[in-house]
């Protein structure tokens, strides 16, 4: 039998989020392709979601 | 003194305190535990009652003498970018990197006992309970009987996970869901149901404690939405003021989780009164902070610069 709490469970498609930013070993921080911080351009990191409160639960438990 | 960070290269919230500590000319590491061994260096070293302790990966090193604070953020699991990897190896290797840490005197954001007994529901609604806050009526249960008598008693129920949806693919949505009593409960014997008395709400507050500082922010609801992280409303988080009996409770709060870190979700009624839903250990607050400018991720780097324990 199905567990209960699943009955309200539903199927969602993760849009594949390509981010605009790679992280520099030697900054320890995520850039951009021109070399600027990725927390430089909050309006993109808003657009993109990697920092809501939804994003951890596609990777993490912590939300 | 070095502040350690164990999150995954692509965490960008983490990089808002990287940034904070860089400014302040604090010495940092960040690490993912799922690049051990590949891209990490570990050695720890227990001889004639001494210890010793380093890390070392992407040019820097740290040395547990040298440890002043460790960050819990969004690590990967030890050893899964491994050429091989396997549980036995994320076994051993977690037992090498948090025992050689555990026994380091450095500071905590969340230690990972505390968090792991934290991210337990129900015992965070005892302990929001005895912390002074107001809590929904809530049950737990395997039988299908009293969850039926629950949802009588209190008309409109909300059934939710306890530990979110399930992993794996394909991936599963399964937001907060408002029920009636004459929902069939059978299946609650199948494992178990969570239900919590309906509060309607006319926003949701998320009210982020770092040590003993409080940002707290209020998105306003549409009318009958009850899962805010489901449904784009138009509108957005800004902050607003903690009242005194809040603030009372969470500081009580997080002094029992001995959490150093923690954000609470609160469901503003029509009375303006806000209700105790739960509380992340480690919940997300870039978003906050791009969207109020609510300076969290100063309150986090400021709380990790401090000297570690003596």
């Amino acid at each position: 039998m199905r567990p209960f709490t699943l009955n309200y469970a539903f199927p969602r498609s993760i849009p594949t989020v390509v981010t605009p930013y790679r992280f520099d070993e030697s900054l320890q921080l995520n850039v951009l392709p021109d070399g600027r911080p990725a927390i430089s351009d909050p309006d993109l990191l808003l657009a993109v979601g990697t920092t809501a409160s939804t994003a951890g639960s596609k990777t993490h438990f912590d939300d | 003194m070095t502040v350690l960070i164990l999150t995954a290269k692509d965490d960008v919230t983490a990089d808002l305190v990287v940034t904070k500590l860089h400014d302040a000319a604090v010495p940092v590491m960040r690490l993912d535990p799922a690049d051990l061994p590949a891209q990490t260096v570990l050695s720890a070293h227990y001889t004639q009652g001494d210890f010793e302790g380093l890390l070392s990966a992407n040019g820097h090193v740290v040395s547990m003498g040298g440890l002043r604070s460790v960050w819990v953020r969004r690590p990967g699991e030890p050893a899964a970018h491994a050429d091989e990897p396997s549980a036995w190896l994320t076994a051993e290797t977690r037992q090498a990197l948090f025992g050689m840490l555990y026994s380091a005197s450095a500071r905590w954001m969340n230690h990972p006992c505390d968090a792991d007994r934290a991210r337990l529901k129900p015992w965070q609604l005892r302990t929001a309970h005895l912390s002074g806050f107001a809590v929904p009526p809530t049950v737990i249960t395997t039988l299908p009987r009293l969850a039926r008598q629950f949802a009588e008693e209190y008309g409109e129920v909300v059934v939710k996970s306890a530990s979110g949806p399930p992993p794996g693919e394909p991936s599963l949505a399964l937001p907060t869901t408002l029920i009636g009593p004459d929902s069939d409960f059978s299946a609650v014997a199948a494992g178990p149901a969570l239900l919590q008395r309906y509060i309607p709400k006319r926003a949701d507050i998320r009210l982020t404690c770092v040590g003993s500082r409080l940002f707290a922010a209020r998105k306003t609801a549409e009318p009958d939405q009850v899962d805010g992280r489901y449904g784009d409303t138009g509108h957005t988080w800004e902050p607003v003021p903690v009242p005194d009996r809040i603030r009372k409770s969470v500081l009580d709060y997080v002094d029992m989780a001995r959490l150093a870190y923690a954000a609470f979700d609160f469901a503003e009624d029509e009375d303006g009164f806000w209700w105790f839903l739960e509380c992340n250990q480690s919940g997300q607050f870039g978003f906050l902070e791009l969207q109020t400018g609510q300076p969290v991720s100063e309150a986090v780097a400021r709380w990790l610069s401090r000297p570690a324990r003596s």
